[in-house]
């Protein structure tokens, strides 16, 4: 095969703990965002109008809506004869099947892969967050500086620093020390979890890192620390656009809120940088006679009969006529029928709301037996996919709803049906 | 069920002309329903049936048809073997020049290297989601020589309609735009016979230098031939005139109509553009309309279809009409009963109105 300068691989296995019923059944990656998107679909659409035409995907955790929203990369340009987009589940082989055990793991499991395609450089990213970035000024910077790893920072409020793996740096921006949520900070840039390594060099660190029984196997708390301790050139490179890790409910429901809010931040209409998705196949979005929407992003499929302000409208989703929606995302196919009040709800895929149904933070005298302060915080509501809620109820903000088990019934929850498959 | 045909889509009729919307498009590539052009419904209805190698024959104007059809992996047409190709006129030889705008010697070629047993030959400008296993089916099991579909739907007929009158399920006569209707089937311009008939029907036509290729030209034949026809009770509307391409957009508005078109378990496919999903900023008002993605709404709009990428401006007033993709109606504007085609600009102020029975038509491109 050609020598390609630069492929990327794309972790997508983690489970996403964080997002509780959101990925019971779907890996993050896949969890729907801004209307028309998958979160993974900003990761993949940065590889592709960066011109990386290798993209590795490295999949583990509930992988059947991922591995067939991506299906061979057509949506995003990524179906080549050459390289192209390939999903590396973890495999069998000669010495055994293992898991992947961490991060660095994964891509140590894939060397061969790599080899094949014989790259220069690796970029190593998350699949998980939502920005758009020009891998190749990162990798220019890696290049003039002749690193052996480039990692990408952003400058974070001091007083969040104690959150974030924080890279202490000289003038020049090399790194000098890693610290993983450090109490006392000494710097305020953060790892964004996007990597440039030299292949040679990550190459020989994976295989000694796999073979010390003591490490994790994980990018942050080894590999950078091993490469920083051989007096590796480490280089931090500064990004300064829009950058959200949507890891917790909150901040889902944020990144998506800041599309309405500060829409200029992230410019989806930028035609330069299209962020790419897989079409639904669906009519332009249709609004009825007595609808109104305000302040909100809808996409094709949508019915609206009612009211909806400051939310996000995914495809095929239905309000229906006297429903109100305000400061909420209904996922694909999410149906509000009519009279409800949702304020401040995540609704997953295809689950439906029965009529005169109110959630949120002005409802006071409502079911509190679905509060869920584990994973629910700030008075957001979600409730999982395939769900149908019954008609009537009221129910009290930070809840989550989860499917019922076979066999169990719930004065709440008609029906639930585990959906996972576009 | 698995059905052993092959596809031919007309990109033109000669009979048939949008005004100022085929200036420099071909029929088939006319924008529709917000987000498509007209031959996806046809497209995706062949596709859906399991016609999977499908030839588009182009006349004339069929730059934006190429660009919209692309290698047809939209549709899934993008075939190792088979799939789509668009038969465009051009030179067959020195020594022969077709004296048709079409390339009748290309679609010859085309369906003589082809393998299926049969050949559904179909106009464009039809708007619904067939199903076409059963019409081959019943074809085949009928043994006539050409099974044409009709439906008795008169009242969205306009002109040219393509009258057929059957006696014992035989066609008889065949009228166009008949001063009295003597029958109330009318032809949905789809026709399905075998590819070793239509071959030879071709090469009559290209020997006595017949010049147009559509399906009247193989109904016309029905003396010589046993031309059966088959009822089509799909929702279905015809695009013959720009008075019924107005009504026909207008009608997307009924949500049964959209439902059974767009929402069956069949779906119909078109090129996808990566747009943002719209904008519903302050200030904005709509009612009873197709919206696309890509669009920014400030403005107030009420029966309306707009297309992929359209800026409705502030204190704008839409009313009754088409707005084609990229097009920006400026603050304050106010229009009603327009079709504006893909990338033209209403300025401020500007008031433009047409009648429903024959609307305003801006061209692309045009500022205002």
């Amino acid at each position: 095969m050609p020598k390609q300068q630069m492929i990327a691989m794309i972790l997508a296995g983690g489970q996403g703990s964080r997002l509780g019923v959101l990925t019971e059944y779907i890996a993050k990656p896949a969890v729907p965002f801004g209307s028309k998107y998958r979160i993974i679909d900003f990761a993949l659409s940065n590889c592709t109008n960066s011109g990386i035409e290798t993209v590795g995907v490295l999949t583990q955790y509930s992988p059947l809506e991922l591995n067939s929203y991506i299906g061979n990369g057509y949506s995003w340009d990524l179906d080549r004869n050459l390289g192209g987009l390939s999903i590396l589940p973890p495999y069998q082989s000669l010495e055994g099947s293992d898991w992947y055990k961490g991060t660095a793991n994964s891509i140590y499991q894939n060397i061969t892969f790599i080899d094949n395609h014989n790259p220069d450089y690796v970029l190593v990213l998350s699949g998980d967050h939502i920005y758009k970035q020009d891998y190749r000024q990162m990798l220019r910077a890696h290049i003039e500086a002749k690193a052996a790893a480039t990692i990408a920072v952003r400058e974070v409020p001091w007083e969040e620093a104690s959150r974030f793996g924080i890279m202490n740096t000289d003038e020049e921006g090399n790194i000098l020390e890693f610290e993983e949520k450090p109490a006392n900070p000494k710097s305020n840039l953060a790892s964004m979890g996007v990597y440039i390594f030299t292949w040679k060099t990550l190459r020989a660190h994976l295989i000694a890192d796999e073979n010390n029984p003591d490490s994790r196997n994980d990018f942050g708390q080894n590999i950078i620390p091993a490469m920083l301790a051989d007096r590796e050139t480490m280089l931090a490179f500064t990004f300064d656009g829009y950058w959200k890790d949507v890891g917790t409910i909150f901040s889902l429901w944020e990144a998506n809120m800041d599309l309405l809010d500060r829409p200029q931040e992230i410019n989806l209409q930028d035609a330069m940088w299209r962020i790419y998705s897989r079409s639904t196949l669906q009519p332009s979005h249709y609004i009825g006679e007595n609808a109104s929407i305000i302040d909100s992003i809808l996409t094709d499929g949508v019915e609206v009969y009612g009211n909806v302000k400051h939310s996000i409208i995914s495809s095929g989703a239905v309000v229906e006529e006297g429903a109100e929606i305000k400061d909420s995302i209904l996922m694909p196919g999410a149906v509000v029928k009519k009279g409800c009040k949702i304020d401040k709800c995540i609704i997953g895929i295809d689950t439906i709301i029965g009529e005169n149904v109110e959630v949120g933070v002005t409802v006071k005298d409502g079911r509190a037996d679905f509060v869920n302060k584990k994973f629910c915080s700030d008075g957001i509501t979600v409730f999982g996919s395939g769900l149908v809620i019954a008609d009537n109820v009221k129910i009290m903000a930070n809840s989550m709803f989860f499917p019922v088990d076979e066999g169990q019934t719930s004065d709440v929850i008609l029906e639930s049906t585990v959906l996972g498959i576009i | 069920m698995l059905i052993d045909a092959m596809g031919i889509i007309l990109a033109d009729n000669g009979r048939v002309k949008l005004g100022e919307l085929n200036d420099e498009r071909a029929l088939a590539a006319t924008p529709f329903g917000g987000r498509y052009r007209i031959i996806d419904f046809m497209l995706s209805s062949m596709v859906n049936s399991g016609i999977k190698h499908i030839g588009i024959l182009a006349e004339t104007k069929y730059s934006s048809l190429m660009d919209h059809l692309g290698t047809g992996s939209h549709w899934d047409l993008d075939r190792l073997q088979q799939g789509l190709r668009i038969i465009p006129p051009y030179m067959q030889s020195d020594f022969f020049r077709s004296p048709s705008p079409q390339d009748l010697n290309g679609l010859y070629d085309f369906l003589k290297h082809s393998v299926q047993m049969h050949v559904v030959v179909a106009e464009s400008n039809i708007i619904s989601n067939i199903n076409f296993t059963e019409f081959v089916k019943e074809h085949e099991a009928s043994g006539a020589d050409v099974t044409v579909m009709y439906n008795h739907d008169a009242d969205t007929l306009g002109s040219p309609n393509v009258s057929l009158t059957f006696e014992d399920n035989k066609l008889v006569d065949l009228l166009i735009d008949p001063l009295n209707l003597t029958s109330d089937c009318s032809s949905l311009g789809a026709v399905v016979l075998t590819r070793s008939l239509l071959m030879d029907m071709l090469t009559q036509a290209i020997s006595r230098s017949e010049v147009l290729f559509n399906t009247e030209f193989i109904l016309e034949k029905y003396k010589e031939l046993t031309i059966r026809g088959f009822e089509n009770n799909d929702m279905t509307l015809r695009v013959n005139s720009l008075a019924t391409y107005f009504s026909a957009s207008m009608r997307l508005l009924e949500s049964n109509i959209l439902q059974k078109l767009f929402k069956a378990e069949n779906r119909i496919y078109t090129k996808v553009k990566n747009e943002s999903p719209a904008r519903y900023l302050k200030g904005n008002h709509v009612s009873n309309s197709l919206i696309s993605d890509g669009c920014d709404i400030l403005g107030n709009v009420e029966d309306s279809v707009i297309f992929r990428g359209v800026k409705v401006g502030k204190h704008s007033k839409i009313s009754n009409c088409i707005i084609m993709q990229d097009t920006v109606i400026r603050d304050g504007a106010e229009l009603k009963n327009v079709i504006i085609d893909k990338d033209s600009v209403i300025r401020s102020g500007v008031r433009l109105q047409g009648s429903p029975d024959y609307p305003v038509v801006i061209r692309k491109g045009v500022i205002v």
